[in-house]
């Protein structure tokens, strides 16, 4: 493994240690955000650092006062970690309009978390009009404000600066996954998965010229070991649960391509070229490759799905929910019937952070390979 | 030459010694702590049933819970994979595997060929397995093997509301405290056990015949509560704790044909 990889894989056990270490060194502001459409770039205009909370595998102490069983592990867990201290490092937290549950997590958070700034950014749930678009821009104008009476004023260059920058991660991660798509052997999935990730929990520009020496190393070192792999395509939200994707890998198998918002959906589309740097941020937000909270008439996402896969060369579709996912789950039958009648083989698995059982979701996995392979 | 079969499940071990297409060995015995000692005896045992040596076998495949701990076969493969092989040899007009093991509970859809067309299985859940009905008939002091004979006496089944082992646990108590006759609190058992696998197995597409593999299938109380469930007549294998097996060792016979 070469350095500038080995520098991004070494805090994937301690996912907030950057976040720690950039606010020790500049004395800077951490903004917590808990959703992909969360406009960053705003953010990191103001000099201050955007960290994206996605949860851990931990055993609730404290969120069960707050929160239902019956919501996700990503809300519980999130939640848990803000009230246990786990998030200390953070001064404030946006949230933005998806599902339910962030919704009312939203809420929740700004009344028991104590953290100095809080902000809401509604995202219509139409994101095709220009009643939509009109919406939207006022928006991402009215958090842009929030973060200015927070931080102080944004000036239109560093706005479109943090947005230059964010643009090239986003080159540079579809460069990563064209690279992987053509021979997926470059580098195993777990590892390609966190280079997106390890994105929205560093400061881009160092992220940038980490991933930039990272993708050199990589071609400089070729495909390796394990041709023949089966390429598999994984739907979902979160992606943070490593040992799966290593599994995956153990059992010949190998993640080509995604439809995850840590994965694809984190990077797909840049922002386009715009005097004013707001409708870039609102034109990419309505364009990118949208969650199943948002709809957009002219996009369904089952034929989305289907041509994602049928390019990505995947001979098997994984649906990684967690439990309690109503977004993801209400989707699931009308893609999982998109998919049978094109013939691609899938299975649904159900997980919640702190309780992955390897071994049950191995068998499965290997019941798909073999169900492939024939 | 004859092949073989092992499947370590979480509670029994089995395996199965096929040759030319005849089972000649069986064995079955209780996995405990340790699955590769419990696989080997299981093979061991297959061997002596058959009367032949671990040499004469051409090959050996692994499934089930304790698969991978093994290490003297030539490949291990799901039990979902085994179960539907072994059903669709056993029956082929079989195209729906309900597979009631002693840890976990699957359904399977076979295609016309025995491969798996889909499958669903229950998530850390002991609901409809065979440890949920060994924690039952522990609260009701009855022996395991007479739960299915009990039940199908019940004309009165007791409403069991809750699947989950824990609390089914404590509302059979509540039921024996309100004086609700073992006879009708076993039937209640299955008919929660047939609702829980019954939920689960319309994910997939329902084609009939539906078999019945695993220990629960010896269960004939269970195995009648899901026919009401589904409304179909279900088949009941001559071995349903060996389906696995046979089909591991079925495995293996495809694997030496090429």
């Amino acid at each position: 493994m070469g350095e500038a990889l080995g520098r991004l894989m070494e805090f994937r056990d301690d996912p907030y240690a950057p976040a720690r270490s950039w606010k020790e060194r500049t004395g800077g502001t951490v903004i917590g955000y808990f959703c992909c459409y969360a406009p960053e770039e705003i953010i990191h205009a103001a000099g201050a650092l955007p960290v994206r909370i996605t949860g851990e595998n931990r055993q609730i102490l404290k969120s069960g006062a707050h929160l239902q069983s019956y919501c996700c592990s990503l809300a519980r867990t999130g939640l848990d970690m803000a009230l246990t201290g786990g998030l200390d490092f953070l001064d404030g937290t946006v949230f933005t309009h998806t599902c339910d549950t962030m919704m009312r997590l939203s809420d929740i958070w700004r009344l028991n978390a104590g953290f100095a700034f809080h902000g809401d950014v509604v995202i219509p749930v139409r994101l095709e009009g220009k009643a939509a678009l009109d919406y939207l821009y006022s928006e991402v104008a009215r958090f842009k404000e929030a973060v200015e009476g927070y931080l102080g004023p944004i000036s239109e260059g560093a706005l479109q600066e943090s947005i230059e920058l964010y643009n090239r991660n986003r080159e540079l991660l579809r460069e990563l996954y064209g690279m992987r798509r053509e021979n997926p052997t470059m580098l195993p999935s777990d590892q390609a998965l966190w280079l997106v990730a390890s994105s929205s929990l560093m400061e881009k520009r160092e992220h940038n010229e980490l991933l930039e020496k990272a993708i050199q190393e990589i071609k400089a070192e070729g495909a390796s070991a394990g041709e023949g792999k089966v390429p598999l395509f994984v739907v979902g939200s979160v992606m943070d649960q490593w040992e799966f994707l290593k599994m995956v890998e153990e059992v010949g198998a190998t993640v080509v391509d995604d439809d995850l918002c840590t994965g694809y959906r984190y990077f797909d589309e840049a922002a386009p070229e715009d005097p004013d740097p707001v409708m870039s941020l609102t034109r990419r937000i309505a364009d990118r490759a949208s969650c199943p909270c948002k709809y957009r008439p002219s996009t369904q996402r089952a034929g989305y799905l289907v041509d994602r896969v049928a390019g990505s060369g995947a001979r098997g579709v994984i649906f990684f929910q967690f439990k309690f996912c109503d977004p993801h789950a209400f989707d699931y039958p009308y893609l999982k019937d998109a998919l049978d009648a094109e013939g691609i083989p899938s299975l649904l698995l159900e997980i919640e952070h702190g309780s992955v059982s390897a071994e049950q979701l191995r068998t499965r996995v290997e019941a798909l390979l073999e169900t492939i392979r024939g | 030459m004859p092949v073989a079969g092992v499947d370590i499940g979480s509670l029994t071990a089995k395996a199965v010694i096929l040759d030319d297409g005849k089972m000649i060995g069986t064995s079955l015995l209780m996995t405990g702590h340790n699955s590769r000692l419990a696989g080997r005896g299981a093979l061991d045992l297959a061997l002596r049933d058959a009367g032949i040596e671990e040499g004469a076998l051409e090959r050996v495949v692994a499934t089930g819970y304790g698969r991978l701990s093994i290490d003297f076969t030539d490949e291990q493969v799901t039990e979902i994979t085994c179960h539907a092989r072994g059903a669709h040899t056993t029956h082929p007009e079989a195209y729906t595997v309900i597979d009631l093991g002693g840890q976990d509970s699957k359904a399977i859809a076979v295609d016309d060929r025995g491969r798996v067309a889909e499958f669903v299985m229950n998530d850390k859940c002991a609901a409809g397995t065979g440890r949920f009905l060994e924690v039952m008939a522990a609260a009701l002091e009855i022996d395991l093997d007479q739960l299915g004979g009990i039940s199908l006496q019940s004309e009165a089944p007791a409403s069991i509301s809750s699947v989950c082992t824990v609390f089914a646990e404590s509302e059979v108590v509540s039921r024996v405290a309100e004086g609700v006759s073992k006879v009708d609190i076993v039937a209640g058992i299955h008919q929660a056990i047939a609702s829980r696998i019954y939920a689960m197995a319309v994910r997939i597409p329902i084609r009939e015949r539906i078999i019945i593999t695993g220990g629960v299938a010896r269960n004939g109380g269970v195995v009648r509560a899901l026919e009401k469930r589904f409304e179909a007549t279900i088949i009941v294998p001559e071995m349903p704790q060996h389906m696995g097996a046979l089909g591991a060792a079925i495995v293996a016979r495809e694997r030496c044909a090429g």
